[in-house]
């Protein structure tokens, strides 16, 4: 299923925008979208990236981070500027580099250049599927003592902030937007390791024991975080009466 | 010289409980003599009066002559004992108050004046000591001015300023008109005259050795005194001061060569970022290009291509991360993951499917907290070694949990030569290569690389002792998580 065609994004094809400065890269991956159903138009550089977003908005754009003129990063930003469309970023950059948090607070997602066309495409319904479970780019308080800033991938427990991990912010995506009800185990794995192909209900559940590690007062008696036996997690904000 | 008036400092408060010394009347020298001539002079006088006496009386009066004779000496003795008495009782009451005052004054007590009126030599000694001991407590608020002056001298602070504090400050510790630091040669300042009556110039050099740095000038009122002791603290003072700004000069050479390192160092980071970006784009095209023809018609040889280009870009990536470990810019961002399924994924990656390959996944389920791309390359460092280092022996790959510390453990074995025990450490280091691969293949960095990953992790990386008939052996050691539900 993870690997199947655009599918379930309702009736329209799901148009992407790429913007990259080297030709070959605009041409190949161009052809290898179309071939998996996308409706692809590409841009040489940042400005045209924009002058074809006053026309009408993608679903999803793909910007390269190294561009002569408008780098991809103050690109992404523009873009979030006009509209909250989801972007991934491709780059030669990786999680050592110091830049990989800025990407986190403009991108959706990034790919490391050379990309492995399989995994980007992964990454790409990935980021088109979570349009179904938007969470605003605010903040969201769930009681006096957590608060979730997702976009910029940070909670605030008890006045200290932490930070998340880009699957962690994945995984309380999915929960914040189907907030005081039950997300089962196996949407969570398709939302945070949509890529991988060997993941397994325990990636869940010790990547939730780590996050309630991070984000509850006492992990031992989770207020937010809850275990629904057998089926998933529960996100409830502090007082919600329990189902 | 003038005698200190208008000073800062009070005039010695007289204290009634002082000695009535009187240093009226003749000088002490003259006392002195009078008394010594008195006693030696008084008895000799006596006896050569009794002598006289003998000489015109009677030998028949013999014990009247004897009584005489005693009697004198006793008046002279009494005579005598009587005036040293006194010379001495006003002489060492004086002496006395002096000792006190000196006591007190080399105790620390520079308020302690003796009070000795007249114009005698002991009168002028007391005065002495007056004037000794209002000087001492003149530069002690002199010294403790100028030590809280340079205690607060702030080494963040332009050198200009340090100088226009310290010319402030210097010219209220020692009651200047006026105070001036020239940062300048010294020669470029001329030395000023004495003029009797006008304000006295003071000059102090701000030097160190290898040179004086500038020059403290200012005038004192005309009516000051100006020691030796003096313009040796404005010295001290000055060279104090000099070395303070030769600190802050050298501090803000230091900032600015770190403002410039950092800015070099993001330079650096940047053009690392460029080059590995621009060599990666051509290479995603190959790669792209590669695959396309390869999913028209097969062919081994787009497969060749497409793990070179594999091959190319990890060596790219490698060098940007020694750069990173180099400027201490590596870090990690932890997630859950199976560490066997790295291993079948990067081994398939290699290409080296001629060379036997076993893995054993002996983890009971449990997962790896570490960055999957790190870890990446760390197994593609190690595999590609195993290929390499041990002639394309079989290697055997294990996945296992440590029972003592819950680590997991990736053991990489090939059945090779191995590496001898000295050799171990020494290919952890940066451009170490081992012996038996041809030369020129491989960057030597893989090993350097890969320990400061797996350090990055949370984790390590080691090499098993050598033994006899087996081949190299490498774990990767990486925190774990039982795979509960929970």
């Amino acid at each position: 299923m993870l690997h199947g065609g655009p599918g379930p994004y309702g009736v329209s094809t799901p148009r992407i925008l790429i913007v990259d400065d080297d030709p070959n890269l605009l041409v190949i991956l161009a052809e290898q979208l179309r071939g998996d159903g996308y409706e692809v138009q590409t841009a040489r550089d940042g400005d045209e990236a924009l002058r074809r977003l006053a026309h009408a908005w993608p679903d999803l754009l793909v910007i390269d981070m190294l561009m002569p003129r408008m780098d991809g990063l103050t690109l992404a930003r523009e873009v979030k500027a006009r509209a909250d469309l989801p972007i991934i970023v491709l780059s030669a950059i990786d999680t050592a580099d110091s830049k990989a948090d800025l990407l986190d607070e403009v991108a959706e997602d990034y790919v490391t250049k050379p990309y492995h066309y399989p995994e980007l495409r992964a990454r790409i319904q990935r980021v088109l599927r979570r349009l179904g479970d938007r969470v605003p780019r605010q903040r969201l308080e769930l009681g006096p003592r957590l608060a979730l800033e997702l976009h910029r991938r940070v909670a605030e427990v008890d006045g200290t902030t932490v930070t998340l991990t880009p699957t962690e912010s994945r995984l309380l995506y999915a929960l914040a937007a189907n907030l005081g009800q039950t997300v089962t185990t196996e949407t969570l794995l398709a939302r945070g390791w949509a890529d991988t192909e060997d993941a397994d209900p325990s990636y869940v559940w010790v990547t939730m024991r780590r996050l309630r590690q991070k984000v509850e007062v006492d992990p031992n008696k989770p207020a937010h975080l809850l275990t629904v036996r057998g089926i998933g997690y529960r996100l409830v904000s502090a007082g919600t009466p329990a189902t | 010289m003038t005698i200190g008036g208008g000073g800062p400092e009070p005039d010695p408060v007289p204290d009634p409980a002082r000695l009535a010394y009187r240093g009226s009347g003749p000088g002490f020298r003259t006392r002195m003599t009078i008394g010594l001539v008195a006693a030696a002079v008084i008895p000799v006088v006596g006896f050569g009066l009794v002598v006289l006496l003998l000489a015109g009386l009677e030998p028949a009066t013999n014990a009247a002559l004897t009584r005489a004779f005693l009697s004198a000496i006793v008046v002279s003795v009494v005579l005598g004992v009587l005036l040293a008495a006194l010379l001495s009782a006003t002489l060492a009451s004086a002496l006395r108050a002096l000792i006190r005052s000196v006591d007190r004054v080399s105790a620390g007590d520079d308020s302690a004046a003796v009070e000795l009126p007249g114009d005698d030599e002991i009168s002028r000694l007391a005065e002495s000591q007056n004037r000794l001991a209002r000087d001492l407590a003149r530069r002690n608020t002199e010294l403790r001015r100028l030590l809280d002056a340079l205690q607060a001298i702030n080494l963040d602070e332009p050198p200009l300023i340090i100088a226009r504090r310290a010319a402030i400050d210097a010219r209220a510790a020692f009651g200047m008109i006026d105070c001036e630091i020239a940062l300048v040669d010294p020669r470029e300042v001329p030395r000023e005259e004495a003029v009797p009556g006008e304000p006295v110039p003071v000059r102090a050099e701000l030097g160190m050795a290898g040179g004086a740095i500038g020059v403290v000038t200012g005038h004192l009122p005309a009516t000051r005194r100006w020691e030796r002791a003096d313009q040796d603290l404005l010295e001290l003072f000055a060279i104090e001061v000099s070395a303070a700004i030769r600190n802050a000069q050298l501090y803000a050479r230091v900032e600015a060569q770190n403002r410039r390192l950092l800015s070099l160092d993001e330079a650096k980071d940047d053009f690392l970022r460029g080059v590995s970006h621009n060599l990666q784009t051509p290479l995603a095209s190959i790669r792209g290009y590669a695959q396309q023809l390869a999913a028209e018609q097969p062919d081994r040889r787009l497969e060749i291509i497409t793990e070179q280009v594999d091959r190319l870009s990890r060596m790219v990536r490698q060098l940007l991360t020694v750069s990173r470990i180099e400027s201490g810019a590596l870090r990690s961002r932890l997630e859950v993951f199976a560490p066997a399924a790295r291993v079948r994924k990067t081994w398939e990656a290699l290409g080296a499917a001629d060379v036997p390959f076993t893995l054993e996944d002996r983890s009971e389920g449990w997962l790896a907290l570490g960055d999957r791309d790190q870890l990446d390359q760390v197994l593609w460092a190690l595999l590609d070694n195993a290929v390499g280092y041990g002639g394309r022996t079989p290697i055997d790959a294990v996945v296992a949990l440590d029972p003592v510390t819950k680590d997991l453990l990736v053991t990489i074995a090939d059945h090779g030569p191995g590496v001898p025990d000295e050799d171990r450490e020494r290919l952890f280091g940066r451009f170490e290569r081992g012996t038996g691969r041809p030369s020129g293949e491989g960057s030597g960095l893989g090993l350097y690389a890969s320990r400061a990953l797996c350090r990055a992790m949370g984790g390590d990386l080691e090499l098993g002792p050598a033994e006899p008939g087996r081949g190299a052996r490498f774990t990767v050691r990486l925190p774990a998580e039982a795979p509960d539900e929970s």
